[in-house]
């Protein structure tokens, strides 16, 4: 049951690095199609050079979830390479307990607050030619709080499954670049 | 008070091993929320949007792309053998490319970041191939990247531009000297560290085919050329006028996807690999900078920002002691915080003295650019050696990247110390 | 509140209220204001009303301002009312208006001609109060590479010219160009860009724009761009009368003294400017390129009034007082620099 929650969870963080994956193609391509239209056909598009800083953001927020899951994220390793498989569950465990599920569910709920305010007032950018409908964008920040609260939920069955002893050694490999 | 328990209580828990961007937040958390209540959080999505909108970093994900780019089609390999085989029998040669194709990259970015992740992905895998010590080999990426601090265009600059107000032109034309003198004395450093202990940097195998020298050159000049040029067209199209610097990295993703294809070696599963590889690492990368923000946030919010002020508000001494202290109280507080916090936070508290005792602006803004960029590589809280180790393989461990980075800060503050002394040698005074 | 019971106890009761800031510590002039505004307040007070000011750099969000004060993160905030424009479209008028109010007509406006009035009920809805914050002066029209010698030189223009006034560029076919801050000085030197705005010599000459552009613009755009205190309604309720008094003020009185500060500064760094390049070319437009300008700008407007009734209501409001105005300033100081430069 705890492992097929996890799978579960964990299929969603892997969904939302694809959808980053794609975000970022489509930044790359848009920041170049501007430099192109500047310099060659001398025309620039208010809404496409803010399209540029949306995909930007929209695809960094959303990989971070998806970079938990994988653990790609830096730790001081120091003390933790030298533990056993237990002990760093162990570590993980209460860390995602104690850190960053109370962190990323207080961000999650103010971010919820602050797309609402967005969306209420139908929020748009203030320069001319540039995009409408801010909310979305800033509903990125609650989204994308709530999906780390998740990996990290994903994180714990996953120490859980490890205490229980489900897992191999090889799941705790740092990833490869 | 609080912020510095703060410091230390995260200290103790990033020992521990949990991930560094969560350990920042969920101390911020914890010491935010006990100190002022949960509506301080109220401030971190606007903090973030602020992340979100600094158009500047998207030079982050678009260097990493160009980097896995020219990883994984192995031109970057190649650049960098063939660079290491034109030094011939001279030992280092792996590494003193490194800081040549790292200052180059630092020439089209200012932000930290994008450069060191970059020179990771590039280098490390080819220095780590031919037996470099691992130390040797993270020192030099980490202190080639953070070139692109002082190396103009650099954020830093631009920050200390706005806050001292002086032109960000002035101070680009001025960091360029002691740019190039920070570059020509790791190259000597690498020269002389190898020359005492060879088994740390071996000299490159030339290939056993060809004997003739010549053709050696010309072969490694052959393999060179591509995308060496491609990093020319980056810088090149800020000089031109094509892009700006944060454009010009777009033009290098593109551009090692055209060279991939000149290669033969494009296909859209590598650029969807390529792409999947580089938001992880981003997002390593700023997850990095969400935590610092909160933990930031905390700190100030909880007064960090007054005990700071207090300290630094009367330093005493002449022009001379006053800048030995300032730039002492800077790299220590570089420790704790990062360069942006700096910069905002103690650099105006600084000016009005520094400018009552007569000391030249631009003189001023450049040591704290330097004093600041060693602020990235020092222990715990350095920046590029998160950075480092975010993209590492797994044999390098952290304990190898903080050996490694010990002698490149000591050039550094000896570089600050010749700035100081000698002005006039930089044109600074 | 305790002031009806114990006059004497409410009378020592310090308000510490928290402002913040638009701009980053320590940026001249627009960062002055808010300073002097607390310092005028606690001596008036007699330190019964304390004021701290969180800059950019603490609180990092400069265009949150508005968000921050209305849900009372903060009490006060220093900014400008047309960064609200994509939030609450009405609050692009408080600021300045292309071919609009010199600073002068546009305080007798606020204060006299029912300007503070229209500004209150757009805040009103979002529980803000809105107050004059301080003048720049007239805004110049930006550093150019290319010298505009007539219509066709607009066209394609690539300027870093953000807001409304960028709107009333691109009907003439130039083309506002969105470029971080810190990247301006190398796109304007690279050509990059062709032109862009900043503010006048109070700020720009810290840029040091005039290094790498030869053309310095007579301004059309901004001709009195004023700063904006906001203050949460609920904090304000919660003041005593006096209090509120000390308040309105100190604000008042840190806006005139900003105008006069840009003005003085203005002076000072032109002249700084112009011995240290004596080649920079100050010009103005050419008269069919304003006649131009302005009648984009007349269509602009014209669509705004038709698509919000108070957007038509606040633009006849500010017509009819320029017109009345401007009356005056002809005959009075246009009259009177006109006849010294004919006199010789
Ligand atoms: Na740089
Ligand atoms: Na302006």
């Amino acid at each position: 049951m705890l492992l097929r929650l996890e799978k579960l969870i964990n299929h969603f963080s892997d969904v939302l690095g694809k959808l980053a994956a794609l975000l970022f193609v489509l930044m790359l391509f848009n920041v170049f199609i501007d430099v192109v239209m500047r310099y060659v056909f001398n025309d620039v598009s208010i809404g496409m050079q803010e399209l540029e800083w949306h995909l930007f953001a929209a695809m960094f927020m959303l990989a971070v979830p998806y970079t938990l899951r994988t653990g790609g994220h830096v730790r001081v390793d120091l003390i933790y390479e030298r533990l056993g498989l237990r002990r760093k569950a162990l570590i993980d465990l209460l860390g995602c307990l104690l850190l960053l599920l109370p962190f990323s569910l207080l961000v999650g709920w103010y971010g919820v607050g602050f797309a609402l305010e967005a969306w209420e007032l139908g929020e748009t950018s203030g320069d001319p030619g540039g995009l409408s409908q801010r909310w979305i964008i800033k509903a990125v920040i609650p989204l994308t709080f709530f999906a780390i609260a998740l990996s990290g939920i994903g994180m714990m069955l996953k120490s859980i499954n490890i205490l229980r002893g489900h897992h191999q050694e090889c799941d705790y490999q740092p990833p490869q670049h | 008070m609080i912020g510095i328990v703060m410091f230390f209580v995260a200290l103790a828990i990033l020992l521990i091993g949990f991930p560094v961007a969560f350990t920042f937040g969920g101390v911020a958390l914890a010491f935010g929320v006990w100190a002022e209540g949960p509506d301080m959080f109220a401030f971190m999505p606007f903090r973030i949007q602020s992340i979100m909108e600094n158009v500047v970093l998207m030079a982050v994900p678009l260097f990493i792309f160009m980097g896995i780019v020219l990883q994984k089609t192995r031109l970057a390999e190649q650049l960098l053998e063939s660079m290491g085989k034109l030094f011939g029998g001279v030992r280092g040669g792996l590494a003193i490319s490194t800081v040549l194709v790292g200052a180059l990259l630092a020439a089209s970015t200012g932000v930290v970041g994008a450069s060191v992740v970059a020179m990771g992905l590039i280098s490390l895998p080819v220095m780590l191939k031919y037996n470099y010590d691992k130390s040797l080999a993270c020192g030099t990426i980490c202190a080639s990247g953070t070139l692109g601090q002082i190396i103009p265009p650099s954020i830093i600059l631009i920050i200390l531009g706005d806050v001292l107000g002086i032109p960000v032109g002035d101070l680009f034309q001025a960091a360029v000297g002691p740019g190039l003198m920070l570059i020509g004395i790791y190259v000597v450093y690498i020269l002389v560290y190898t020359w005492l202990k060879p088994e740390a940097a071996p000299a490159l195998p030339l290939d056993e085919d060809i004997s003739h020298k010549r053709q050696q050159y010309l072969r490694a000049l052959k393999a060179i050329v591509p995308p060496l040029a491609l990093i020319l067209i980056v810088l090149g199209s800020i000089f031109a006028g094509i892009a700006t610097p944060t454009e010009s990295s777009a033009l290098g993703g593109v551009g090692a996807l055209v060279l991939a294809a000149a290669y033969r070696q494009f296909s859209w599963k590598m650029v969807y690999e390529s792409a999947l590889e580089t938001v992880k690492v981003t997002a390593m990368v700023f997850a990095i900078l969400l935590g610092a923000t909160a933990f930031s946030m905390a700190f100030t919010y909880t007064g960090g920002d007054y005990i700071v002020e207090e300290v630094l508000s009367d330093l005493p001494g002449g022009a001379t002691g006053f800048l030995i202290l300032s730039m002492v109280a800077i790299l220590v507080l570089g420790f704790f915080i990062d360069f942006v916090e700096i910069s905002f936070i103690i650099v105006p508290i600084l000016a009005p003295a520094a400018e009552a005792l007569g000391i030249a602006p631009v003189w001023f803004a450049i040591l704290i650019a330097m004093n600041l960029q060693t602020s990235f590589l020092t222990p715990p809280f350095g920046f590029s050696l998160f950075y480092l180790k975010g993209v590492a393989p797994p044999q390098v461990r952290t304990v190898d990247i903080y050996r490694g980075v010990m002698p490149f800060i000591l050039m550094q503050v000896a570089v600050v110390v010749s700035i100081l002394l000698f002005p006039s040698f930089y044109g600074l005074s | 509140l305790v002031a009806v019971a114990n006059p004497l106890q409410a009378a020592e009761k310090v308000y510490r209220l928290k402002m913040a800031e638009t701009w980053p510590s320590n940026f001249p002039i627009f960062g002055d204001a808010p300073r002097n505004m607390a310092a005028m307040a606690d001596k008036m007070s007699n330190g019964r009303l304390k004021i701290t000011i969180d800059s950019k750099n603490k609180h990092k969000a400069p265009f949150g301002i508005f968000d921050m004060v209305r849900s009372g993160q903060y009490d006060l905030g220093h900014s400008a009312s047309y960064y609200w424009k994509g939030k609450v479209p009405n609050t692009l008028f408080f600021t300045t208006m292309p071919f609009g109010m010199t600073a002068p007509e546009q305080y007798g406006w606020f204060y006299h001609g029912g300007g503070m009035e229209l500004m209150n009920k757009v805040y009103d809805k979002y529980n803000l109060l809105s107050f004059p914050g301080g003048n720049t002066g007239n805004q110049m029209g930006g550093w150019f590479q290319k010298e505009v010698k007539s219509l066709d030189d607009l066209q394609g223009l690539k300027m870093r010219i953000p807001g409304f006034a960028g709107e009333v560029l691109a009907k003439l076919g130039a083309k506002p160009t969105n470029i971080p801050a810190g990247e301006l000085y190398t796109a304007l030197e690279r050509r990059t860009i062709d032109a862009l705005e900043w503010v006048g010599p109070s700020l720009d000459l810290r840029m040091g724009f005039h290094k790498i552009a030869p053309y310095y613009y007579t301004g059309w755009h901004e001709p009195a761009t004023e700063l904006q205190f906001l203050v949460n309604k609920r904090t304000w309720k919660k003041l005593p009368e006096d209090l509120q008094e000390v308040l309105r003020v100190a604000m008042r009185t840190a806006a005139y003294d900003m105008y006069i500060q840009s003005y003085h500064a203005s002076g000072e760094n032109l002249a700084k400017i112009l011995t240290e390049y004596p080649d920079i070319q100050v010009k103005s437009f050419p008269a069919d390129v304003v006649q131009a300008m302005r009648e984009a700008n007349q269509s602009l407007l014209a669509e705004k009034a038709a698509a919000d009734p108070l957007a038509g209501e606040i633009l006849k409001s500010q017509a009819a007082y320029l017109k009345q105005a401007r009356l005056w300033t002809d005959i009075s100081d246009k009259a009177y620099l006109n006849s010294l430069s004919t006199a010789k």
